[in-house]
């Protein structure tokens, strides 16, 4: 896999069974978003294949992902509430799972508010909850705990025990210590 | 079918809230029909002659205004990556979007062009002729601006690269738009094949350009 000229990650090998979890940590630079955004199915790898159930990115991505890259992909003028109810439209998932997402985040009471009012962390919670929404086995998260504060850590990490739970996963990039217990950790540097 | 609507509904009410709905274009579109009289002079007949072709070019870049921000906006919000992972055609919801924004945007340009076309002297027949071609014109014009867009998007002064590809795309609608109203003007009977034709350019538009606005942002977002 290569960004440009630069030769960002060679001979990687892993597979993901359900319940499983994998951060990929690495100094900035060394490959983690672009690893991601191969899964995801938005660039392709200059060698090697990727499946998900045998089947290629670019096919059963939408089924089977959810994706939160380094924008929360929130528009300012818009309310939380409208934002949470088009991205549940949009995943064709019923609404009434927005509060349940939201609270599990302690962002409900954030609801009416327009995107560009609320605080980068809440901003990402309001992201997440997106995540949580559009209940899909594999989440795909880029610096999921960037701007969040002790306690949204523990959210996300509680969020991502009970996905794990139920059968499903989780790759995410990070530079903090996220405790997942159990999380297998990959260090793109040192490949 | 809910998933298109949602996107559609979504389009039409950012544009209202975050970009002034339909007032950018109509105002630029106010404007140019406003200034090119005093530029061209008070003669009563040419002004009648050349309106037509004003009206039509004024709406062409008045549509252009917006096409930088449709697709712009979700490149730096990461909304065009989230577009990708939906379990929806990539081109049905692109073709939906960029028709939800129009639709919230572009409604005033037939109704000004009507307006205007009587102002610059044209018969009431005449001109509201010219506002049917506009409003025949409007989904190939939003959908070329939208696939310019699509193609610009993320780019700094992608402004420029949108008029570079656009604005040859839209030539052939500009000719039979104008010729709807110039043809009607002149009382010939081939005004009729200038709006039957404008509506087939504006209809092909519709069953092409999606694929190819979907390829841009599939493009634009790897």
């Amino acid at each position: 896999m290569s960004r440009g000229d630069t030769v960002l990650a060679r001979d990687l090998t892993f597979e993901l069974s359900p319940g499983e979890a994998v951060l990929l940590t690495g100094r900035n630079g060394t490959g983690k978003t672009s690893l991601l955004r191969a899964l995801a199915g938005f660039i392709e790898p200059d060698a090697g294949a990727i499946t998900l159930n045998d089947e290629s990115p670019a096919n059963a991505a939408p089924d089977f992902m959810a994706w939160l890259g380094h924008a929360d992909g929130l528009k300012s003028a818009e309310t939380v509430r409208a934002a949470l109810r088009f991205w549940a439209d949009l995943y064709c998932e019923p609404r009434t799972a927005i509060m349940p997402a939201l609270r599990a985040l302690e962002v409900d009471h954030l609801i009416d508010r327009p995107a560009a009012r609320l605080s980068r962390g809440q901003q990402r919670r309001c992201g997440l909850a997106r995540i949580v929404l559009a209940n899909r086995p594999l989440w795909l998260l880029d610096e999921p705990a960037g701007p969040l504060d002790g306690e949204g850590r523990a959210c996300l990490a509680a969020l991502v025990a009970a996905h794990r739970a139920r059968g499903g996963m989780v790759i995410a990039a990070t530079h903090q210590p996220l405790d997942w217990p159990g999380a297998h950790s990959l260090d793109m540097g040192a490949i | 079918m809910r998933v298109l609507t949602a996107i559609f509904a979504r389009e039409a009410r950012l544009a209202w809230a975050g970009g002034g709905g339909a007032a950018g274009p109509a105002a630029f579109f106010l404007a140019a029909i406003t200034l090119a009289p005093l530029a061209i002079g008070p003669a009563a007949d040419l002004l009648a002659a050349v309106a037509p072709g004003i009206l039509a070019f004024a709406a062409l870049l008045s549509v252009l205004q917006s096409a930088e921000r449709l697709f712009g906006d979700d490149f730096s919000d990461g909304t065009l990556d989230l577009y990708l992972l939906t379990p929806t055609s990539l081109a049905a919801l692109c073709l939906a979007k960029v028709m939800g924004q129009a639709s919230a945007t572009l409604w005033p340009l037939p109704l000004i062009g009507v307006l205007g076309g009587l102002m610059y002297g044209l018969p009431p027949l005449s001109a509201l002729v010219l506002g049917a071609a506009l409003l025949a014109a409007i989904p190939a014009l939003a959908l070329i601006a939208g696939f310019a867009g699509a193609l610009a998007a993320g780019i700094k002064r992608g402004g420029l690269l949108i008029a570079l590809i656009a604005t040859p795309m839209m030539v052939p609608v500009l000719i039979f738009a104008a010729g709807a109203g110039r043809t009607a003007f002149a009382g010939d009977e081939r005004a009729v094949a200038n709006l039957l034709l404008t509506l087939a350019i504006s209809l092909g538009t519709v069953a092409l350009a999606p694929f190819g606005i979907a390829a841009a942002v599939r493009g634009r977002s790897g």
